[in-house]
């Protein structure tokens, strides 16, 4: 009885096991759609933090519209620092490209500089030092577009920078990209030469539809098939079908030949592709500060978001300094104390009041201090900055900014090994 | 799954020989399908024709013929497209990719494969001469369905930095050296040289207006460097670009020519090897335990 019992039940299991399953993937799939956000950017989150910390710093960033139209221009513009931390499991930066991280080109890129020097192609860019860079946007496709600086490194792969919300307003059918040639004549990029390269695929593509539609119209595959398998591979194709085959090759010949020589002739005087690295850019002269900075140890408190680093600080300079702010992979941590004004900055970025001192009172010229600094917001974690704590070789680097009452600011690299405190299991 | 039960009465075998559906199967000169199938029907009843009628037996081969060429052509354009990308990738993709050295060269020689293969099929098999332009043209097909509907309605990268190379002429001459020659020896040696050295001249009409020089900022551009330079490309940093470089110098600006000629040298070694990858797999015996 008892078995016949089990069995019915394992048989009734048995056939409704595939629907429960349907079911409730069903379900399971409906309930993870339903609560899916909205696709954001923020991709430069997943490189590896010591990436982000130790191979540039990106600082003084402006973007001088984040709302234009279409076909109006906006600039980003600011600092790049490349670190002397530069790590050793990336290739240095003799190879590089400054580029913006954009979904696709909702904005055209007119122009772009490091120094006074346009740089559209690869660059050369040395360790510990600084370049002034900005690059200038066309506003092409309406939307709210999170658009980064970025600079790709031979090798090592790209490394965003900040990013802002740039809102494009208007149709993208009005966007015109007006360019003038060597020649003085005006064109429109964004549609020049597209009806050419229209015409000559479909001409081309329907000559080859028509060559294959004429020759399957003989027979077909199976009643070639059928003739070649009977021995008539010799005699299926006639001596006037290969004189029509010698025609339509004379033809193409000479239509590749012709509008060979007659395209030569209406552009003359073409240029090749240009390439080429471009090197000996002109950094930023090195600020005389006066100040040395030594760091001593540091810990890095996983359940707390704080790093704490010990330095010994000596201010050699003519006026007294305070630290006011630490910048590192973007984020910025400010000392309250010296920014009494939360500045303009992207606010998952800027930890306003992220930054605090052992001792707050400025270090004056002539005296050395010993100062422990708490970088302490919940961005280390956002931004999975944290990650410092599992790289290979657990340290971290940034840029420590100095202030004096005169309004100098000293960016001074600043970095070293970092000792974890786990999450307690 | 797919073997039969042995039955008592044993296979029954369908001559196709037998098969009246085509005028011009055994014994027919030529192969040509029936054209008044309805009206042409006094031959019938046929000894040994798993047809009932003329009319029956056309429109299934006719049906027949079309599947095999919508099936074929779409296994071309998956297969052959995916080995484009997979090989001549960037120098196809990309206006600024399309210099003088390494795009004619690269081109013709990773894309005479597919074509070697399926005009041994086509012509050993069947006697079509348009191997090449039938996996050129699936090629395109895919293509322009990729550029249009991804890289221009999904990103908005404008067709100009994005067209397809237009292999057309190339995949016609190669055909027309194996349809005039009757010879794989002559089309490997004449028409893949052809091949390699056809795809700058065919493509200059299109390329040329993006060779016009402009300046910016005191820097001489092309305006397809321009192009490539202005949409944006977040992924694709300038340096990762293969752009004349080399040490061929010897002819000066003249660099086109000798790439081309290379690359034809090449594609007669490609299409060599490419043939026998088609005699490989044109045949049934894989299938022969199905």
């Amino acid at each position: 009885m008892k078995t016949s019992l089990f069995k019915t039940l394992a048989h009734q299991v048995k056939r409704q096991a595939g629907r429960l399953f349907a079911l409730g993937l069903a379900v399971g799939v409906v309930a993870s759609m339903a609560s899916a956000g909205t696709a954001e950017a923020h991709g430069e989150k997943s490189q590896a933090a010591f990436l982000r910390m130790r191979t540039l710093n990106w600082y003084d960033l402006k973007w001088s519209k984040t709302q234009i139209n279409v076909n109006e221009e906006f600039t980003i513009s600011g600092k790049l620092h490349i670190m002397n931390a530069w790590p050793a499991a990336v290739a240095e930066p003799r190879v590089a490209f400054l580029n913006m991280g954009m979904p696709g080109p909702v904005a055209v890129r007119k122009t772009s500089f490091i120094g006074e020097q346009f740089v559209p192609r690869s660059i050369a860019l040395d360790k510990a030092k600084t370049y002034a860079f900005a690059m200038t946007a066309r506003g092409r496709r309406p939307g709210r577009w999170h658009v980064h600086v970025q600079l790709s490194v031979e090798t090592g792969g790209p490394i965003p920078g900040p990013g802002q919300y740039i809102e494009i307003k208007g149709s993208m059918a009005d966007f015109t990209n007006p360019v003038t040639l060597l020649n003085g004549e005006t064109i429109d990029l964004e549609t020049y030469g597209i009806n050419k390269i229209y015409v000559w695929h479909f001409l081309w593509m329907l000559a080859g539809a028509v060559y294959i539609g004429w020759w399957f119209k003989k027979g077909g595959f199976v009643g070639r098939f059928n003739a070649v398998a009977n021995g008539e591979q010799d005699t299926i194709i006639s001596p006037q079908e290969r004189t029509a085959g010698a025609v339509v090759l004379a033809v193409t010949l000479l239509v590749i030949i012709v509008s060979y020589a007659v395209t030569s002739s209406q552009y003359p005087n073409t240029i090749p592709l240009q390439a080429g690295n471009i090197r000996n850019l002109t950094a930023l002269p090195d600020l005389d500060s006066g100040l040395k900075v030594k760091y001593v140890r540091g810990s890095y408190q996983v359940p707390g978001r704080e790093l704490v680093a010990e330095y010994i600080i000596t201010n050699n300079g003519k006026e007294p300094v305070r630290i006011g702010e630490f910048g590192t992979a973007g984020l910025r941590f400010l000392n309250p104390d010296v920014f009494t004004q939360k500045p303009e900055y992207p606010d998952y970025l800027l930890a306003d009041k992220g930054l605090t001192l052992s001792d707050n009172a400025p270090i004056g010229p002539g005296e050395t201090k010993n100062i422990t600094v708490t970088i302490k917001d919940a961005r280390w974690d956002t931004e999975r900055l944290s990650g410092l704590a599992y790289d290979v070789d657990s340290s971290f680097a940034g840029l420590m900014f100095f202030f004096t009452p005169s309004g100098e600011r000293y960016p001074i690299e600043t970095g070293g090994f970092v000792i974890p405190t786990f999450l307690p299991v | 799954m797919f073997r039969g039960k042995p039955t008592k009465a044993g296979p029954v075998t369908e001559s196709i020989s037998a098969s009246p559906g085509i005028e011009g199967g055994a014994g027919a000169s030529a192969p040509v399908r029936a054209a008044d199938a309805g009206a042409a029907d006094r031959s019938w009843p046929v000894t040994g024709t798993p047809f009932k009628n003329r009319a029956e037996a056309t429109f299934l081969v006719s049906a027949a013929d079309t599947l095999l060429l919508i099936s074929l052509f779409l296994i071309v354009l998956g297969g052959y497209h995916i080995h484009a990308m997979l090989t001549m990738g960037d120098w196809d993709f990309w206006i600024d990719w399309k210099d003088r050295r390494f795009w004619p060269t690269v081109l013709p020689i990773v894309l005479v494969t597919f074509p070697a293969a399926a005009i041994y099929y086509f012509w050993e098999h069947f006697r079509l001469p348009f191997g090449a332009t039938f996996c050129v043209l699936g090629l395109l097909v895919g293509e322009w369905i990729n550029r249009y509907v991804n890289f221009w309605g999904w990103t908005y990268f404008p067709i100009s930095l994005v067209w397809p190379t237009a292999l057309v002429p190339m995949a016609l001459f190669l055909d027309l050296v194996m349809l005039i020659s009757g010879s794989w020896i002559i089309t490997m040696i004449v028409g893949a040289m052809g091949w390699g050295l056809l795809l700058y001249p065919s493509n200059w009409p299109i390329l040329a207006p993006y060779h016009l020089p402009m300046e910016r900022e005191g820097l001489v551009m092309s305006l397809a460097d321009l192009i490539g330079y202005e949409y944006v490309r977040t992924s694709m940093p300038e340096y990762i670009r293969i752009v004349e470089r080399g040490t061929m110098r010897t002819f000066g600006k003249d660099v086109v020519p000798v790439a081309a000629f290379f690359s034809g040298f090449v594609s007669i070694l490609v299409f060599f090897m490419w043939w026998y990858v088609g005699k490989l797999f044109s045949t049934t015996k894989y299938m022969a335990k199905i």
